[in-house]
């Protein structure tokens, strides 16, 4: 455990030192604030182009922006908050192995396995606190311009996409122990999404793929119900775990 | 007792036989000399020690325990330096060494005690910059020093000197005979001057079989080689050499390679009778390059 945790904290360090954390503590906090701002804007926005666009014959009826239009805009958001962080942070594995830094750490006896799991753990709980910090402060200007209550099942929803976002983590993971480069990681964690996204297309299979749980809009105006995504958060939750074994055996015998 | 043993111990990468019989045992507290051609399997050898690459056949044993590719208990005796070390080069040379010591599972006050005193024998305890504007040779004293943190018992060292200066290299060949002392040094090399330095023993790696195997000098006897040289004062002079000997092969004008001892007396006669001044008349002794060599077949 002791060495675990020492390879974990030179992986924050790693990501504060490189300014990974800054990045993506800005961009998170960035569209967190954006969420309320685009919603707060759009009815004077709409008021600014109304005259042109009745030149050309379109007439436009007063909108009404509530919480739910700043939500809509975060799970609009949040998935390319979710590519940039994958963008970013493809790497995290390939290149130390590319450089050959992981080699010093793997012949003074630090287990692959730990490895694996530290970086891991580091992804999660850096997705962990950008996520939720955007989260946050979209929920905090929601408070103040209007009522979180008109949301149905708002905290069900965020867990279900921050699983998602877990299980994509996963995959960074899982393609990083298959592929030496990153264009490989992007390739595989991408494809793995678009497999899950065809599946989600056959009804029989809607219900267990994990890209129900991006369906935050239907639970949010109470399409769908909390009920509705539990088959698809064990699912998930069961890939997470898979995805981990299957990048330690992999790991474990890779040439180094 | 052997540090390291190697048995039948077989390599290869696709059609590619990289070790095909391998064998040879390294004892304790000695600077054993691991020479090859480039591409010989160095490098694959010493990987294969590390559990980093799986070999095909033969056994491999640190201080009498198996190695297990992938899950290496035994690395915990071994210190590697590769021959091009890469750190994190977010930090400074003293928090590296801490997070060596951290993940070897060493005690916190032995690891900083021991960093600093490795920092201080490599001369880098002033550096408190970080790793990023390192150059080769000053990674390369922070690669050893890295690698004999743990106190190991067998220290590796991948090619440590090839790309360095020849400041860079004394000072690199001078800390490895210095932890001779603590440890045992396998180290791999082309340069057969740095071998003869500091090797008590050596292995010539040749199309993955170990072709000669001892200590320096073992090696010498062995395939000691008779002849003699001789130089001679006046370039004028060396007509009488030659006519006297045909089969002297002149190196210069006036220096000359006799390829047997037996005309030892004939030469010294003749050098005293024709009042021919000579520099000097010297048996010759093998240099390791030309064993080197003469045992890959050059």
């Amino acid at each position: 455990m002791k060495t675990f945790i020492a390879f974990l904290k030179k992986e924050w360090t790693e990501q504060i030192r490189t300014g990974c954390v800054t990045i993506l503590g800005i961009i998170f906090v960035m569209f967190g604030i954006m969420n309320p701002a685009i919603a707060k804007l759009t009815p004077w926005m709409m008021d600014l182009l109304s005259d042109s666009l009745a030149e050309s014959g379109m007439i436009v009826t007063p909108v009404e922006v509530n919480a739910l239009t700043s939500w809509t805009q975060f799970y609009k958001n949040i998935p390319i908050a979710l590519i940039i962080f994958v963008l970013i942070l493809c790497g995290t594995l390939t290149s130390e192995c590319q450089k050959g830094t992981l080699v010093s750490v793997l012949t003074k006896g630090l287990s692959r396995a730990k490895v694996i799991c530290a970086k891991l753990t580091s992804l999660m709980l850096l997705w962990t606190s950008c996520y939720w910090i955007c989260y946050a402060v979209t929920y905090a200007y929601n408070v103040y311009f209007w009522d979180n209550s008109i949301a149905n099942s708002l905290g069900i929803a965020s867990l279900a996409y921050y699983l998602f976002g877990l299980w994509v983590i996963s995959l960074i993971i899982l393609c990083s122990s298959f592929s030496s480069a990153n264009t490989g990681v992007l390739l595989g964690t991408g494809g793995a999404c678009v497999i899950a996204y065809l599946l989600s297309m056959i009804p029989k299979m809607q219900l267990y793929t994990p890209m129900r749980l991006t369906e935050s809009m239907p639970l949010l105006t109470g399409v769908i119900k909390p009920g509705d995504v539990v088959w698809a958060t064990a699912v998930t939750a069961l890939l997470i775990g898979a995805n981990t074994v299957i990048a330690v055996l992999v790991f474990n015998k890779r040439k180094i | 007792m052997d540090i390291l043993q190697i048995s039948h111990l077989k390599k290869s990468f696709g059609e590619r036989g990289v070790l095909r019989d391998l064998s040879f045992s390294v004892p304790e507290h000695t600077v054993f000399g691991f020479v090859g051609q480039n591409g010989a399997g160095k490098t694959t050898t010493m990987k294969i020690i590390l559990g980093l690459l799986e070999k095909d056949g033969g056994d491999v044993s640190v201080c009498g325990e198996n190695i297990c590719y992938g899950q290496t208990t035994t690395n915990r005796y071994i210190g590697y330096l590769p021959d091009v070390p890469e750190f994190y080069t977010f930090m400074t040379p003293l928090e590296y060494l801490h997070f060596c010591g951290e993940i070897s599972g060493m005690d916190k006050r032995k690891t900083d005690k021991r960093s600093k005193e490795l920092l201080t024998m490599v001369g880098l305890s002033e550096e408190k910059r970080r790793i990023n504007g390192f150059s080769r040779g000053m990674k390369q004293r922070l690669g050893i020093a890295q690698a004999l943190l743990n106190e190991p018992k067998l220290l590796i060292c991948d090619e440590p000197t090839s790309a360095l200066d020849p400041v860079g290299r004394k000072e690199i060949l001078d800390i490895l005979v210095a932890a001779k002392d603590r440890t045992t040094v396998v180290f791999s090399t082309h340069i057969l001057s740095d071998v003869e330095r500091i090797c008590d023993e050596i292995a010539f790696l040749h199309e993955g079989e170990i072709v000669l195997h001892g200590t320096i000098n073992e090696v010498k006897q062995r395939h000691k080689s008779t002849g003699f040289e001789l130089e001679i004062e006046n370039v004028g002079d060396a007509a009488k050499i030659t006519n006297a000997f045909p089969f002297a092969k002149p190196l210069s004008a006036s220096h000359f390679l006799f390829d047997s001892d037996e005309s030892v007396d004939d030469v010294m006669r003749l050098l005293m009778e024709s009042h021919i001044p000579f520099l000097r008349l010297e048996k010759r002794e093998p240099s390791l390059e030309s064993l080197f060599l003469e045992v890959i077949g050059k």
